[in-house]
């Protein structure tokens, strides 16, 4: 205990701060280790996307501090960023990812919303067997899941959804080599990797969800559908909307899916923004044009969750007491 | 050790739950079939509850389906694919477990032999403890195993520092965030929300800094400095859940202890602590997932040498064709652990994550 009252009696010192500020000390490690992890990359990334950094020479130098000072990589300037903003596959590229977290988005809070009202319906006997079920999904490692549903989504005629396409007497469809059939396969991975998440989220915040409300609303002649819109829906609108944030904000930075599916195939088409950086960077052995690329994709998710945070009001909340 | 008698009493509650279902139903059913015939009930009551338990079960195993397919492959033998040309079939023709048997590979705890010197004298006591073979893989026809035990292993000792240093970085500053008022808190606690789903995706678009700096500093090899980067990209997603978690236990509790007269550790390992299981169980989870699973960074990082689970499975995957029912026995065995938890924890994480602090 005195070690710790020596501190805060030194912090006193310090002229703007003030003895309860010692508690900043259980913040800071996190911090601290975050920082060095997180934005440390983000400062080599700004060096590098101004360089013409590739492997070849960004590794050539020799000693400990020539990977920090580039190598033997030169300066090119704004190059870089001319060259991707003025590149066609660029603006795709971002367009498609936008396109994706609306469309995946929508899907998973339909997906989602349903399940979660199934399981939480009094008419629904061993409806807590069936959440713990439910959520299973969770558990798989994304990569396997992934893997699998490219299985699941294969291109030849003996895949699961062209079979279920055949039993049906439709044609069977080249899922990932044709653009939006693809697309399409990315929307209904996504949606079914993250719907436990929302479930889970979403079932507690149903549960709050006091019972004389549905009661009053019943008294008052409400049917099923305008007490959904009238009662429910209002009262979970919160804790669901910071779930659809986060998983958009995922959704934008997804990689598995269509790396492993046809590595943002066919021809590029649909390579999502990480993805596309990614492949300038170690396919394509740009590193500077995939840092100007990764930066452009950090700065866009950036304003997004700020804005997202800003409007929603998630950081307040608690901090208002 | 109250938290952790608490945990096993709920287990077995849990558990005989579970057994009593059955029974239960069973009860429930009979009573109501007497109540229809002796006409208190109308039958259109009970017959909405099963279409709607009907339809909630048909929804369940349509979601669940892709496991189900998956367990069917690992069970179909090494030579399977996933495709058959004759329709979906629902059971494996010829069920066997070999895949599994192929992951796991030899089970042999190898003899010991304990000596004891009795002091003073020259005598010593030999024990030698017999070979135990639980498992023999060459007896099932298989020769060269997969190195699941090696990739086991490597995940494990990446996992769990992941988990110790994340919470270690996140309790105490969940519980400073949700108790504390202290300069910079509120931009501390917009900064993290704002970070809190950019960890594992972004770790792709900064890998090529992440490399360079790892290749730099000569650990890019290295699972305690991988498990590093884990834990940190762990940080403000679960310190904001945890922190929300907290805020959710009542201020009074906390002014009773100290009325009471407990010095402020007391207050924490008393009150706070116990008071936040779900929350602690659910941070535990995801921290231990993200050393678990996570994929990326970690082939990208690591040698062959140090693969961890994921990427060992992932090696298995060739460009053209999938070992199906190796690929997926192998997966299975390393998710198996992790569905249980979710299974049994479901109850901690339920709670953990129901934002309760986030009034609508």
């Amino acid at each position: 205990m005195s070690t710790a009252s020596r501190v805060v009696r030194r912090l006193e010192e310090v002229p703007f701060l003030e003895s309860r500020d010692a508690s900043l000390l259980f913040v800071l490690p996190g911090l601290f280790v975050f920082s060095t992890f997180m934005l440390f990359p983000v400062l080599y990334l700004v060096g590098i996307s101004f360089t013409d950094a590739a492997p070849s020479n960004l590794f050539a130098g020799e000693g400990v501090f020539s990977v920090m000072t580039f190598g033997e990589a030169t300066f090119v300037g704004l190059q870089n960023y001319i060259d991707v903003l003025t590149d066609p596959e660029f603006w795709n590229s971002f367009g498609v990812t936008w396109l994706f977290v609306a469309t995946s988005i929508v899907l998973k809070l339909c997906l989602s919303l349903g399940v979660a009202l199934v399981v939480t319906n009094d008419r629904v006997r061993g409806r807590r067997l069936m959440r713990s079920f439910i959520i299973l999904p969770m558990g798989l490692p994304a990569i396997f899941t992934i893997t699998v549903w490219r299985g699941i989504f294969s291109s030849a005629e003996f895949g699961l959804v062209n079979q279920v396409l055949g039993t049906f007497g439709a044609e069977s469809v080249a899922w990932l080599s044709t653009r939006w059939p693809a697309f399409f396969a990315y929307n209904v991975t996504e949606m079914w990797l993250s719907y436990p998440f929302m479930v889970i989220i979403t079932v507690s915040a149903l549960q709050d969800v006091p019972e004389e409300l549905h009661e009053a609303a019943t008294v008052d002649g409400a049917g099923l559908v305008s007490r959904f819109f009238h009662v429910t829906l209002p009262s979970i609108k919160r804790p669901v909307l910071f779930a659809s944030i986060l998983t958009a904000a995922a959704s934008f930075q997804q990689f598995l899916i269509p790396f492993v599916f046809n590595q943002g195939g066919p021809a590029r088409a649909n390579e999502l923004i990480v993805v596309y950086g990614y492949r300038e960077a170690l396919s394509f052995s740009e590193y500077g044009r995939g840092g100007a690329v990764s930066l452009i994709a950090v700065v866009f998710i950036g304003a997004f969750m700020w804005i997202n945070v800003k409007r929603g009001k998630l950081a307040d909340g608690v901090s208002d007491e | 050790m109250s938290l952790l008698s608490g945990i096993v009493r709920k287990l077995t509650e849990d558990a005989k739950n579970i057994l009593a279902v059955p029974v239960e139903t069973a009860r429930d059913v009979t009573y109501t079939v007497e109540a229809v015939r002796s006409g208190k009930v109308s039958p259109k009551e009970p017959l909405k509850t099963v279409g709607a338990t009907a339809g909630a079960l048909v929804m369940v195993l349509a979601l669940l389906f892709p496991v189900y397919w998956i367990l069917q492959a690992a069970l179909s033998g090494s030579g399977a694919s996933l495709y058959s040309a004759n329709g979906i079939s629902l059971f494996p023709e010829d069920p066997t477990l070999q895949a599994f048997v192929w992951v796991l590979g030899d089970i042999i705890v190898p003899g010991y032999s304990i000596a004891f010197n009795v002091p003073l004298t020259d005598v010593a006591l030999v024990f030698d403890t017999p070979q135990v073979t639980l498992l023999d893989a060459s007896t099932y026809g298989i020769d060269r195993p997969s190195d699941f035990k090696h990739f086991l292993w490597n995940s494990v000792t990446v996992a769990i520092p992941t988990v110790i240093i994340a919470m270690c970085l996140i309790v105490p500053a969940s519980y400073a965030l949700s108790r504390r008022e202290f300069i910079f808190r509120r931009k501390i606690l917009f900064l993290y929300v704002l970070l809190t789903q950019v960890g594992g995706g972004l770790g792709i678009a900064l890998l090529i800094g992440l490399y360079a700096i790892y290749v730099q500093f000569g650990v890019n090899d290295s699972k305690l400095a991988l498990s590093v980067y884990y834990a940190a990209t762990a940080v403000p997603f679960n310190t904001w859940l945890l922190k929300t978690y907290m805020d959710g236990i009542p201020v009074s509790y906390e002014e009773a202890a100290v009325v009471d007269g407990a010095p402020p550790w007391r207050v924490v390992t008393e009150v706070i602590i116990p008071l936040s299981t779900a929350g602690l169980a659910t941070v535990f989870i995801f921290t231990f997932l993200t050393g678990w699973t996570e994929f990326v960074v970690a082939q990208t990082l690591l040698g062959t040498d140090n693969y961890t689970l994921p990427v060992g499975l992932y090696s298995l995957v060739d460009e053209y064709s999938i070992p199906w029912a190796r690929f997926s026995a192998f997966a299975l065995t390393f998710a198996t652990p992790i569905m249980l938890v979710y299974l049994f924890a479901q109850r901690y994480i339920e709670g953990g994550l129901s934002f309760s602090g986030m009034e609508g």
